[in-house]
């Protein structure tokens, strides 16, 4: 259980991390953006799991499993798939 | 008299429920289900990074049409709704019923607002001709029309999310209310909680990846 202040802090840092993602959008910095907005993306979800959804408070091994294992299900389905789709065309 | 008899000895007897509580249980079987629709959206994530490799020009163009204020709007609905959340639970925890209550109430307040301005997004489209299948929308390169596909499929699919998480936070405010859930008691807010907060992850990943392509 946490305490009201510390939610409301976690929610400050969700809004700040809006407000750079959106104004970064805007700035021609090439292809840096997507990088960046996934960056904070990955952060501000990150902050939700661990804070909202207590998983850094969880005891159990099992609840801090999931989400990293779901995150490397992921990462093998994003590399086959561009294995795939980058080479397709041939290999030059 | 041998009746009486049977009925007094049936008066000594009692019945004793034992409530069958498994509150670990039920948080897994909740983190089971969110593992699943994790899942599910990002098959549909793997889809648009692969469309959006191929047609990069066609979706930034597509992304400028837009409402860029709408969506950033949104993201901020659902994140507020995801801190009254948080706190609800914690109010709670603490014995705080009507606290609890109250910010029950403002989560699925904001949960609305979110879907109405969803309408509102959808509705200045369609008004545009801009919806799945549409002649105008079949006139553009196909990247466009990809993209315009993902967009109604993965924020339709992801507003579904959002009205069924309202529904179930209706269930739980009732429950709230008729004290079936309580300082002792509050998996199923806990775990509504955790449904809510998905439904917030989700969107936190969509609006960068429609909304603000450079």
């Amino acid at each position: 259980m946490m305490n009201y202040r510390s939610y409301f802090w976690v929610w400050v840092g969700l809004i700040i991390l809006t407000g750079t993602t959106v104004s970064v959008a805007g700035m021609p910095l090439g292809h840096w953006p997507i990088v960046i907005a996934l960056a904070i993306a990955g952060t501000k979800s990150g902050l939700v799991l661990n804070y909202f959804m207590h998983l850094r408070s969880e005891r159990m091994f099992i609840f801090k499993i999931i989400i990293p294992l779901v995150m490397a299900v992921f990462l093998v389905f994003i590399i086959l798939t561009f294995a795939d789709v980058a080479f397709r065309g041939g290999v030059r | 008299m041998i009746l009486r008899s049977l009925e007094e000895m049936d008066e000594t007897k009692e019945l004793v429920f034992e409530e069958v509580r498994d509150d670990t249980g039920a948080k897994l079987g909740m983190w089971l289900f969110i593992l699943s629709e994790l899942i599910l959206f990002g098959g549909m994530f793997i889809l648009y990074s692969v469309y959006r490799y191929k047609n990069p020009i066609d979706f930034h163009h597509a992304s400028r049409e837009l409402d860029v204020i709408l969506g950033t709007l949104n993201t901020l609905i659902l994140l507020t709704s995801s801190l009254t959340m948080a706190l609800s639970i914690s109010a709670i925890q603490k014995g705080s019923r009507k606290l609890s209550a109250g910010l029950l109430v403002a989560t699925i307040f904001f949960g609305l607002l979110f879907l109405l301005n969803k309408g509102i997004e959808w509705s200045t489209k369609v008004d545009h001709g801009i919806y799945p299948n549409s002649p105008i929308l079949l006139e553009r390169p196909k990247g466009e029309i990809l993209f315009f596909g993902l967009y109604y499929v993965m924020t339709g699919l992801h507003g579904l999310h959002v009205l069924v998480g309202i529904v179930v936070l209706s269930v739980m405010l009732s429950f709230l209310l008729r004290d079936k859930i309580h300082q002792t008691h509050f998996v199923p807010l806990e775990n509504s909680g955790l449904y809510w907060h998905l439904v917030d992850i989700i969107w936190i990943f969509l609006f960068p990846l429609f909304y603000l392509i450079t």
